[in-house]
């Protein structure tokens, strides 16, 4: 989906027609976020990317249906959906446990969104397009999991929270979902999506978290 | 014993080493004319009426543990009279009216401190709702008052006025609400009881009821043997299922957790008792200096006497949201009491389908404040076998008939009155 | 108090809110009035283990069922309430 604006249809109503208005897709985080450094000076321990621009699919097993919606994803993926607390990644998508028997398919491009799923996963599965509901953060850092366990009531050690480790939890009473992604430059990386009318707090909850540790804040497009 | 400042000036001469206990740790009859199952401060209340207002007094108070061991000793003490629906606002001033004169008529210090009740308000709605629950008090000739902004910036500069979530607009005052010594009512009541000639009987467990051919309650069976009754009255506070389930009954009750909370001691900060209006937080200072604080239940069934630390975090947060500064200070103790939640946050206080047996129950987090109004009504029920009138809505049977008294809209989900 | 999720492990009691007994049943719609009292209002309010439900909101948002001693709060048992995971129902 493009950052332009998009008309919306414009609704017949006894006869006449409400005004043509647009929207601008904007990240939820467009006004919180400040790239630079934040907090302490000096190396920063951590550092926060909101990926923008992605898509999000929940996948949900309709009742009696969760060995079918597993068949399908196999199909469509290549590999076993999750079926506990972890994410498994594929190619070009990331599969990532959100409950029993629903996860959540996060990609770029179109290539697996909500309209692309659809067919396989017909008679199976409910669908919902989450990419515009949630923001997605991605926290790195000598400090990340430092930072993070002043928040997470997770074990994050590496011995138990390893890569493609997944959790559905709360930080600062707001539900996120929580996943170690492939490590980067040796350092682990702890990616989190919370929905878009939570994010700006969270932000700002993480921000004072980590700003005794220094923090480099950016954005990406890159998964 | 009679006290007075020539007992006080007496016993200083001894070094205050020959006081006396002040009520008579009595051992059990074979019979009374009423017994009451709990030595709360309720379970004391009604004694002390029953042989002071109705004559009867051949009484005991059979109590498990200690007198005060269970929430009258567990409470943040505070006392008012600002309720909103008919039952309540009635019977919680008659109860106003007999704290302020409980010291005199107990003959002992209970530290009943009138220092003010603070709700504070926070958004257009919640001083709507305020200025109609004042003015519910006034028609029935209770004071309050309704504070602006402005009025609470002078008494009360150190509030965060200006948050951007929950900005404090002002408050519905009840200057006659304050607090009390809670261990001191309890004392008290013993106190004056049992020179009417009251047995309070400790560590004396009820474990059933003794009942004749038709079912009719005869007595008690206690861990310290049978002992007959003309009347049983039972104010058991969180207990209140688990003794009614000996005489066969299920009551619309849930028991759970409430904690308090006390800091170090600091100066003199906080002027009367105070709650904010948009979480759950409410606080007072007591005269050693420590902040005494809480907030909701912990939301679970529990007979534990003891919480967890979501609710200690929640009650700190809306701590902070109110008053930063007492971020600074440090939490001293922590504690929790077993609170009989009713299905409609109102108590119970009724005879019971068993011929005998009466209830007082259904306190809530609520019931220190109507521990002599409690103590009067129950006592009354048990003299007179009629209700009195201020407590003529407390019925049991008003679940089944509608009536409920639900002055906070919540239905019948006990965790959120 | 802490739950061990059958979904999602062992969490902080935080994420988790409080229904109440398992053991009360709707009645059917023609039981009576006295059957509906009983179902909303009465409560045996047991003193030991209860069998409870629990909603795991801030995680899986699973409902379970948990069996708790409330003298204690020691916690002996917990698992999917019927219908956790809709699609287990009836698999
Ligand atoms: C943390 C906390 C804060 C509170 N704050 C306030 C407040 O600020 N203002 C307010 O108005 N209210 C408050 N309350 C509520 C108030 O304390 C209670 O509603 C009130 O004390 C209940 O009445 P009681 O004093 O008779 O109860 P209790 O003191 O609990 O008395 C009941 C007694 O019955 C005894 N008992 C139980 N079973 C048996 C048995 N089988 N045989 C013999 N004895 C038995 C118990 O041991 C206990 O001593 C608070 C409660 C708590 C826990
Ligand atoms: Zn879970």
């Amino acid at each position: 989906m493009s950052n332009s604006a998009i008309p919306s249809s414009t609704i017949p109503m006894e006869g006449s027609s409400v005004a043509e208005f647009s929207w601008e897709v904007r990240s939820p985080l467009d006004r919180a976020l400040v790239a630079g450094p934040y907090g302490a000076q000096g190396d920063a321990g951590v550092a926060l990317t909101e990926i923008r621009n992605f898509d999000l699919v929940q996948v949900m097993a309709r009742r009696g249906k969760a060995s079918e919606m597993a068949q399908a994803a196999q199909a469509r993926f290549g590999v076993a959906a999750p079926e506990t607390p972890k994410s498994i990644g594929t190619s070009d998508a990331t599969l990532i446990w959100s409950g029993p028997d629903q996860f959540f398919v996060l990609s770029k491009g179109g290539k697996h969104s909500i309209e692309a799923l659809a067919p396989g996963f017909a008679g199976s599965a409910s669908l919902s397009d989450q990419s515009h509901a949630r923001a997605l953060i991605s926290i790195s850092g000598m400090k990340a999991r430092t930072m993070l366990a002043k928040l997470s009531s997770i074990d994050l050690h590496p011995d138990v929270f390893g890569v493609g480790a997944a959790a559905a939890t709360s930080m600062d009473h707001t539900s996120v979902t929580l996943w170690r992604g492939q490590d980067r430059g040796g350092q682990a990386v702890f990616n989190l999506l919370v929905f878009a009318t939570f994010a700006e707090s969270l932000w700002h909850t993480v921000l004072d978290s980590a700003a005794e540790y220094g923090v480099t804040i950016s954005h990406s497009e890159e998964l | 014993m009679k006290y007075s400042i020539f007992s006080l000036a007496r016993a200083a001469l001894s070094g205050h080493k020959n006081w006396k206990p002040t009520w008579r740790d009595a051992a059990p009859k074979d019979r009374y004319d009423v017994i009451i199952i709990g030595g709360g401060g309720h379970g004391l209340a009604t004694a002390w009426f029953l042989a002071s207002e109705f004559g009867i007094r051949n009484v005991a108070v059979l109590e498990k543990g200690w007198i005060g061991s269970g929430n009258a000793g567990r409470n943040t003490t505070i006392i008012r009279s600002n309720y909103g629906l008919p039952g309540n606002t009635g019977f919680y001033e008659l109860s106003m009216k007999l704290w302020e004169k409980m010291e005199q008529d107990l003959n002992y210090n209970a530290m009943v401190s009138q220092r003010g009740v603070l709700n504070l308000y926070h958004s257009d709605a919640q001083r709507d709702a305020f200025a109609r629950r004042g003015n519910t008090m006034r028609i029935n000739g209770i004071d309050a008052e309704l504070l602006d902004q402005a009025a609470l910036r002078k008494m009360l500069p150190f509030l965060n006025f200006d948050h951007a979530r929950f900005p404090v607009q002002g408050g519905l005052l009840q200057r006659r609400g304050g607090t009390a010594r809670h261990d001191a009512v309890v004392w008290g009541y013993a106190h004056a009881a049992s020179e009417l000639g009251v047995d309070i009987i400790q560590n004396c467990e009820v474990t059933g009821f003794t009942r004749d051919a038709n079912g009719t309650v005869t007595g008690v069976e206690t861990s310290r043997g049978k002992i007959g009754a003309g009347k049983v009255g039972m104010a058991v506070a969180g207990s209140s299922s688990r003794v009614a389930a000996m005489a066969g009954l299920r009551l619309p009750i849930e028991s759970h957790v409430l904690q308090a909370f006390v800091s170090e001691a600091i100066k003199p900060l906080i002027p009367g008792v105070m709650t904010f209006g948009a979480g759950h937080f409410y606080v007072s200072q007591s005269d050693k200096g420590g902040l005494v604080f809480g907030g909701d239940i912990d939301g679970y069934n529990s007979y534990a006497q003891r919480g967890n630390l979501p609710v200690m975090e929640d009650v700190c947060e809306g701590g902070m949201a109110l008053i930063p500064m007492i971020g600074r200070v440090r939490l001293l103790r922590q504690w929790g009491g077993i609170m009989d939640m009713s299905m409609d946050g109102s108590p119970i206080i009724d005879k019971s389908p068993v011929d005998g047996l009466y209830i007082n129950a259904g306190w809530c987090y609520g019931g220190f404040k109507a521990t002599p109004g409690s103590g009067f009504v129950f006592a009354h029920l048990l003299a007179r076998d009629e209700s009195h009138k201020e407590a003529a809505l407390f019925r049991l049977d008003r679940f089944q008939r509608g009536a409920m008294i639900d002055e906070k809209g919540q239905g019948a989900q006990p965790n959120l009155h | 108090m802490r739950i061990v999720c059958p979904f999602c492990g062992e969490r902080e009691l935080g994420e988790f809110t409080y229904l109440g007994d398992a053991k009360p049943q709707r009645p059917a719609a023609d039981a009576g009035e006295e059957a509906v009292y009983d179902y909303v209002y009465l409560r045996d309010n047991i003193a030991g283990v209860m069998n409870e439900h629990w909603y795991h909101g801030a995680g899986c948002r699973a409902w379970l069922k948990v069996t708790r001693n409330t003298l204690t709060h020691e916690i002996s048992a917990v698992e999917p309430a019927a219908g956790a995971g809709a699609a287990k129902v009836g698999a």
